[in-house]
Order: structure tokens, then C-alpha cells, then sequence
């Protein structure tokens, strides 16, 4: 950092005056969309006065600013583990400076499209896990869904207080070559990232205060209180209007616990772990140094299996045992529910538009990336056949693991899938790669368009809430599609922009 | 609040302290040995047993010994790792303590594996030492001006107090057994720079002047007396339990006048044999047995904090079983 200072300074000797202006140099990439320039030197109009203020910085400037901001994050010790790091190793999720705006039109369409998508999600995990008429008048294939490894049986005819099974989603957003938003996946199990989107918003006020001052940004800052405020309203039956709130985390090795903590922190919850609470009488308590005292919903960030040893993972240290009992009796939320990972099956996110369709009788607002299940005969034939130009995803991998990039791929590697996608078919699918949008972003080799995708967070108790913005992450090597924080990617503030006052609705 | 959690911030607190600590014995000896010629023997490894470092087979030599206790990872008892549990600690329970607190835990952590502090430590010991010794002030300055003042902060503060109370008792005892090895008769302005630096290693040099003292006692007996049974003096032995006593009785809620749970039991049994005891009393027997006391008292109260707060009991002991089973999977920070 400090030599990059140096280096930059010593081809501006007179900062301020002959130094380059930050994107003076910048040239947008070939292909892809550009979050922020129309063609070189040229913002998008929607962002005019914001590329105005942070184009007036100059290089050394910028560089300060920079420095500020990683003294910030490093002294919040805002931090991720990953797991084939040494245990207990701690990494700075590497922030990039440069925002990434949505105009106020364009989020709009996003928060439409998103709360179409929840409400039909929903209504398939209730229909799944009662009647199942969605697969009775074959509109998914029954075998796709009930096969399904995060398809759980034990919840058939369960029904999770509120009717709301994924009361937190987090749904990855791509933006192709035309500028057109696409839905690459669903996370509706445990979504991670919201407090990186919290801390960056910090750490952006911070070090930009007039930009904040000048732009209308849409605030993302109450996260937290929606998310207690949701999940006190699907309490069990009997727990009030207060009902006692706690957050269950696998623990401080866990890669994602700084955000399990700050969430506890900023909700005013307790942050516990699996030996902090016991079962007994189908009631759930937590063990405090003045004896028991009774939980009524948990929101947790872990995993079905680990959940409860008596009905799942038998070598779970992790969970409660017991857990599920009270569930079942109806004395605990579980937030999300258990049961949700089925909408993260990426062959099953191939029939969300289905979904739509069938729940809602409405057309999709926001489209997926088109996808080839290899189970079907004919997919994987095709699959098989472009190996070279398409991507393959394991159906229950997330971060980036267990995927063939085609056209960077080695021989070697897709030998290895294509033996993979003969034995199990099922487990795999494809997609044509998709340019993702790309954002200047500062590098070694200056500002340079790098891609990103974007992570909007969907809160759902009796309502329903988008957090105006999300997670972007970005690629940051050079031509890498791969924006994973377990893959090297970095995060940017988003700004979803205020709709002028004068507007007069939706284009 | 959540057994866990408690413990967190008790030992939270108790491995600052031990920084602070050892710091300050860390430096006063250094200091110390710069006007004494003593016997290799004699220099550095009171001090290994006062930190509770007894399987030390390196150099005895100055510069190998301080670089143990300071920097080494392997050491439990060094100061680098004694910040490492803390800060361990502070992240385990972020949601507990104050934003304020995690930032500058997080910041002197980091200084710790930065080439600064080690800089500072090659061209300015003393100034290392003192900076060592604010980490602590500042965090508890921090907290008490930024933590909620409820049950989290009592633990907070007891594990501060026992702490301190058995590093004061430990400091006294190895120091006190080296005066008492100095034979010569001509050695007396030595054993007074030594009660000296027991004075300094405590940051009682000015407040033991400041209180009065009998000229007909013998200048150890008169810096015993104050370290052990100063009612003000903050870092005394009776102090710290009078604040640990306050501290147990605001976490259980039961009155002073009726010591209920382990904790309050041990502790009032410890302040009752202090206020029953004398300096002279404890001297004319064996000041060592007295101290080794205090100790060891401090130690079963740890147990008692462990049996009372922290392991959770449910009524069915096959259950409890396996909760033990389980809480030593999950690696709490202590020692």
C-alpha cells in the first residue's frame, strides 16, 4: 500500500496540479456493459453529478482516500476466514472504492422483479411440502424436486409459523452485454455479505462525506432493525409482540462470524452458540449464569444438517439437540426454515420462472440466465458437446467451488467434468458464459473495468422489504468472471440512487 | 447473560490485566539489574516464576529471557500471547463489548505483529513496556466509558480484580524470597533498591510514600503491609477482593450481608482471614505460606466462578455429562 503511495507520487511531483485525474486513462472494456461510462470520458447521464465529483480527484488524492479506507476496515477488524486457510486465519475482504450505482429506474425494475420472485419461492416451498400440485400438474418434474439433497422430507405437512419459509434471501444479480439485470441464483438458506454492505456504506461516509452530501444515495443503514422487526413479527404462537430473539452461529471459526456478530450487535440480539441453548420439554432455552431462560426465534446461520443430531447430522457439536422437536411442536421460529435449500438447487432455480408462471400467472420481471439441466438427455448431450464454451455448476455448490469455467478451462479439467457429468448428471448444470457488466476499479495497472455482479438482500416476516443496494462484488484480475470473496473477488459500495423528486414513475 | 459469553468476558479482562502485568515486572527488573551485579541465577528467574513459567530450559541470559516472555507464541505466558487470548476473546464476544473497545483491542493486536513494536522494543524498552501497560489502562478506561454497566462489565471487572490481586501476591512473594537471599550484611541499600522496585513493579512507589508509615519497622515489612492491606491503594491485595466482592454480589444480585453462591462464599472467607490477619502476624510466621494463601484462594475462586457461571448445570446429570463433552470441543480462550 504505502509503496504504491510512493510510486504514484513520484510521477506527480505536483500533486493537485499536473497529477492525473482518476479516470483520465480509463478505457471501458470491449464487451461488456459499463456500470458507469457510456463510451470513454463519457458517464452515464444518470450519474452525471457523482462522476463529476469523483472524477475532479486526482490519482495521488485517490490514493489517500485509499489509504484511509483500508485503515478503517483493518482497525474494525472487518474480516473473513477462508476455509482452506490455515484455522483461525483472518483476511480483509478487499474493498474497492470506486461505487457501483444503480439509477433509480433501473432499481425500480430490480425491487419488483425480486419481490415477485420471493412471493412465488414461497408459495413453492409451502406447495412442496404440503400438497405439492405444482409437481402433481407436472409443471417442475416431481423426481427433480424430491430428489433434491436439501429436499427435506421431515417437513412434509409442517407448517413454519407466518407460512414464511425464507425469511432472508439473498439472490445473485448479473447484468449482461445489453445492460439487461438476470437472476444467476438464489441463496435462500443462509445468504452471507449483508454486513459487508453495511461496513463499506461506513467506511464510504467516512471517507467520501461530501459525495454522501451531494448525491442522493438510498440509505442501507437500516438493515438490521428491518431484519429484528421481520423476524419478531413470524414469532411462535404465545411469545408476544417481544419475543426473544437470538442469533445461532457455528461458531467464531466460522468464516462468516464477523458478520454473525455484527448482525447481533447492530439487531440487539444475542449471538449464541449451539452449547449455549438446551431442549426440554419441546421448549428451547438459553443457558444464562442466572439459569434458563426461553427462546421463541432463531435466527440462524447454519446449516439444516448441523442443526439438531437427533434428526440430521448425528456428529453435529454445532446444533441443539432436540431443536427440531420444538419446531415441529410449534414453539420456536427457525429463520429461514428448514427446507429452503431446495429453491437453491440450481437445476430446481432453473424452473423459478415456471414458478412464477404457475403461483402468480404473471411473466417473470426479472429473467434467469437461460440454463441446460443435465439430468434431461438432450441438455447434457448438448452440455457435453461445448464444454469449451459453457459454464458447469454443481447444483448445491456455492463461493465459486466445484465449477468449470469453459472457455478458461484446461483440457485436463474438462476431461475430469466430463467424466464427472456422465456418473451423476443430476448434480450438474450449465449456462452459456455471460459478460457480466463491468465497473472501473482501482488496480495495479490504474483504473481498470472489472466485472461484478450484485447481491440484493430480500427480508420477509408479514412483508416483504428489499434493501435498496447489496452486495457488488468484483472480479479482480483481469478478465476473470469469478467474483467469489472465496476466489479472490473484492466488494464496492452500491448506490442506488434517489428518484428525482420531479419523476413521474417508471420509464 | 449467556454462561459463555460471561467467561469470555472474564478472561477477556484477566489476560489484559496479565499484559499489563507483566510488562511492568518486565521492566522494573530490567531497570533493576542495571545497578546490581547479582548471580545469573538470581536475575531472571524469580521472574519465570512469578509468571507461572516453570519449564524454561533456554538462556537464562536477559535479552533471551525478555524476548520469551515478550514475544514468544509458544509461550502462554508471554505478552504476545497473552494480547493474542484477549483479543481471542474480544472477537469471540464482539456484540458484547462496545464498538470503541473491539477497535482498539484489534489495533494494539495488530501493533503487536507490526515491525513497530518491535522496533520500538530493540531502541526503547522502556517506552515498549509503557506502552504495553496503557493497552490495559486505555481498554478499561474505553469500557467504563462506553460499555453498558451491566452484567457484562461486573465480569469485566472481576476478572481484572483477581488478576491483579494474585500478580500483586505472586510479585511479593518471588521478590520478597530474593531480598531474603541477599545474606550479606552490607547489602541493606540493596535490599531497599529491591523493595524499590517491588514498589515500582506494582505503581506503588509514590502512593506507599504518600500513606504513613512506622519508622520502627523494616522497609519490607512496611511495603508488604501496604501491597498486601492498603484499603485504597488499587492494586492491594484487599482492594482487589473488596472489588471482586462488589463485583460477584451486582452479577448475583444477592445482598452483601448473605454470601449465597460459591463465589461470594469463597471471597467473603478470603476477605474475612485478610481482615483477621496482620502484617506482622504474617511476617513472624512465614509471609510466603500467607501469600501462597491468597493464591491459591484466588485459584479455587476461578473454580468457583467455573462451577457458578460459567458451566451451565441442568438438573439431569446425564445430560450434563455431555454438555462437558461438548464445551471442550468448542476451545475457550483461558489459561
Amino acid at each position: 500500500m504505502a509503496q504504491t503511495v510512493a510510486a504514484s507520487q513520484a510521477r506527480a511531483p505536483f500533486a493537485g496540479y499536473n497529477a492525473p485525474l482518476l479516470f483520465e486513462e480509463y478505457q471501458t472494456h470491449p464487451r461488456a456493459y459499463d456500470e458507469l461510462f457510456v463510451g470513454a470520458g463519457l458517464p452515464h447521464p444518470a450519474f452525471g453529478e457523482l462522476m463529476g465529483m469523483i472524477g475532479r480527484l486526482t490519482t495521488p488524492e485517490f490514493m489517500d482516500k485509499r489509504a484511509l479506507a483500508d485503515l478503517v476496515f483493518v482497525n474494525h477488524g472487518i474480516t473473513f476466514s477462508v476455509y482452506s486457510d490455515r484455522r483461525g486465519v483472518e483476511k480483509i475482504f478487499p474493498f474497492d472504492l470506486i461505487p457501483r450505482p444503480v439509477a433509480a429506474n433501473d432499481w425500480t425494475h430490480i425491487d419488483r422483479g425480486l419481490r415477485q420472485r420471493i412471493l412465488a419461492l414461497n408459495l413453492f416451498l409451502y406447495d412442496v411440502y404440503h400438497d405439492q400440485r405444482i409437481l402433481k400438474e407436472k409443471a417442475i418434474p416431481a423426481e427433480l424436486v424430491l430428489k433434491s439433497k436439501c429436499f427435506r422430507k421431515e417437513m412434509l405437512g409442517f407448517t413454519p409459523p407466518g407460512k414464511q419459509y425464507m425469511h432472508v434471501c439473498g439472490t445473485d444479480l448479473v447484468r449482461d452485454a445489453k445492460g439487461q439485470f438476470l437472476v444467476l441464483e438464489d441463496n435462500g438458506r443462509t445468504p452471507s455479505g449483508v454486513s459487508y454492505v453495511l461496513e463499506n456504506r461506513v467506511v464510504m461516509k467516512r471517507v467520501f462525506p461530501r459525495l454522501f452530501k451531494h448525491c442522493k444515495v438510498r440509505r442501507v443503514e437500516d438493515y438490521p432493525q428491518k431484519l429484528r422487526d421481520s423476524l419478531a413479527s413470524v414469532g411462535p404462537e404465545g411469545a408476544g409482540a417481544h419475543p426473544t430473539i437470538v442469533l445461532l452461529s457455528p461458531g467464531p471459526y466460522n468464516s462468516a462470524y464477523f458478520e454473525h456478530s455484527f448482525l447481533a450487535r447492530n439487531m440487539g440480539i444475542e449471538l449464541v452458540l449451539g452449547q449455549d441453548l438446551y431442549v426440554e420439554n419441546d421448549r428451547v432455552y438459553l443457558k444464562t449464569t442466572r439459569g434458563p431462560k426461553k427462546v421463541d426465534v432463531i435466527y440462524r446461520r447454519l446449516d439444516d444438517d448441523f442443526l439438531d443430531p437427533e434428526m440430521f447430522r448425528p456428529d453435529s457439536l454445532l446444533g441443539v439437540p432436540g431443536l427440531m422437536r420444538a419446531y415441529f411442536k410449534g414453539n420456536v421460529t427457525l429463520a429461514n426454515a428448514v427446507g429452503t435449500g431446495v429453491c437453491d438447487d440450481k437445476a430446481v432455480y432453473a424452473y423459478v420462472p415456471d414458478m412464477i408462471r404457475f403461483y402468480l400467472s404473471e411473466e417473470p420481471i426479472l429473467p434467469n440466465v437461460p440454463t441446460h439441466i443435465c439430468d434431461r438427455e438432450e441438455d447434457l448431450a448438448y452440455t457435453l458437446d461445448r464444454l469449451d464454451e459453457l459454464v458447469v455448476k454443481a447444483v448445491n455448490e456455492s463461493g465459486g467451488y466445484g465449477m468449470l469455467m469453459g472457455p478458461a478451462s484446461t483440457e485436463t479439467q474438462r476431461a475430469e467434468f466430463r467424466v464427472k457429468l456422465k456418473e451423476n448428471p443430476r448434480n450438474y448444470i450449465a449456462q452459456p458464459v455471460v459478460t457480466l457488466s463491468a465497473c472501473p476499479t482501482w488496480t495495479d495497472e490504474g483504473m481498470q473495468p472489472r466485472h461484478v455482479d450484485l447481491r440484493p438482500y430480500i427480508v420477509s416476516g408479514t412483508d416483504t422489504w428489499v434493501l435498496p443496494g447489496g452486495l457488488t462484488r468484483t472480479a479482480l484480475t483481469k478478465g476473470s468472471l469469478v467474483v467469489n470473496s472465496s476466489q479472490g473477488g473484492g466488494s464496492k459500495d452500491t448506490w442506488v440512487m434517489e428518484a428525482p423528486a420531479t419523476s413521474g414513475g417508471n420509464p | 447473560m449467556i454462561s459463555r459469553v460471561a467467561e469470555h468476558c472474564f478472561w477477556l479482562s484477566r489476560y489484559l490485566e496479565r499484559a499489563e502485568n507483566s510488562a511492568r515486572i518486565l521492566e522494573v527488573n530490567q531497570t533493576l539489574l542495571l545497578d546490581f551485579e547479582l548471580p545469573l541465577e538470581q536475575q531472571w528467574k524469580p521472574l519465570l516464576t512469578i509468571c507461572g513459567v516453570h519449564d524454561y530450559a533456554a538462556s537464562l541470559e536477559s535479552e533471551a529471557v525478555q524476548a520469551y516472555m515478550t514475544w514468544d507464541k509458544e509461550n502462554p505466558s508471554s505478552i504476545t500471547s497473552s494480547i493474542a487470548s484477549a483479543r481471542e476473546n474480544a472477537r469471540i464476544i464482539r456484540e458484547i463489548i462496545s464498538a470503541d473497545m473491539w477497535e482498539r483491542m484489534n489495533y494494539y493486536y495488530l501493533w503487536m505483529q507490526n515491525q513497530i513494536s518491535r522496533h520500538l522494543y530493540d531502541h526503547n524498552r522502556s517506552d515498549f513496556y509503557g506502552q504495553i501497560r496503557r493497552i490495559n489502562q486505555l481498554l478499561h478506561g474505553i469500557a467504563e466509558g462506553t460499555m453498558l454497566h451491566g452484567e457484562a462489565w461486573e465480569f469485566f471487572q472481576l476478572g481484572k480484580y483477581m488478576e491483579r490481586a494474585c500478580q500483586t501476591a505472586r510479585i511479593l512473594d518471588v521478590k520478597y524470597h530474593m531480598v531474603s537471599a541477599l545474606s550479606e550484611p552490607s547489602s541493606a541499600h540493596m535490599e531497599n533498591a529491591h523493595w524499590s522496585a517491588i514498589l515500582k513493579s506494582c505503581s506503588a512507589y509514590e502512593p506507599f510514600h504518600k500513606q504513613h508509615h512506622s519508622l520502627e519497622r523494616r522497609l519490607g515489612a512496611s511495603v508488604a503491609e501496604f501491597l498486601v492491606f492498603d484499603p485504597i491503594f488499587p492494586r492491594s491485595v484487599v482492594f482487589c477482593v473488596e472489588q471482586s466482592l462488589q463485583a460477584v454480589h451486582a452479577i448475583s444480585g444477592n445482598p452483601r450481608s448473605r454470601p449465597t453462591n460459591d463465589v461470594e462464599k469463597s471471597l467473603r472467607k478470603l476477605a474475612d482471614w485478610l481482615h483477621a490477619a496482620t502484617i506482622d502476624g504474617m511476617m513472624l510466621s512465614d509471609l510466603h505460606k500467607g501469600l501462597t494463601h491468597v493464591v491459591d484462594s484466588i485459584h479455587d475462586l476461578g473454580e468457583a466462578c467455573r462451577r457458578t457461571f460459567f458451566d451451565f448445570q441442568r438438573e439431569t446429570p446425564a445430560q450434563t455429562q455431555e454438555q462437558n463433552g461438548q464445551r471442550q470441543t468448542q476451545g475457550v480462550v483461558k489459561a
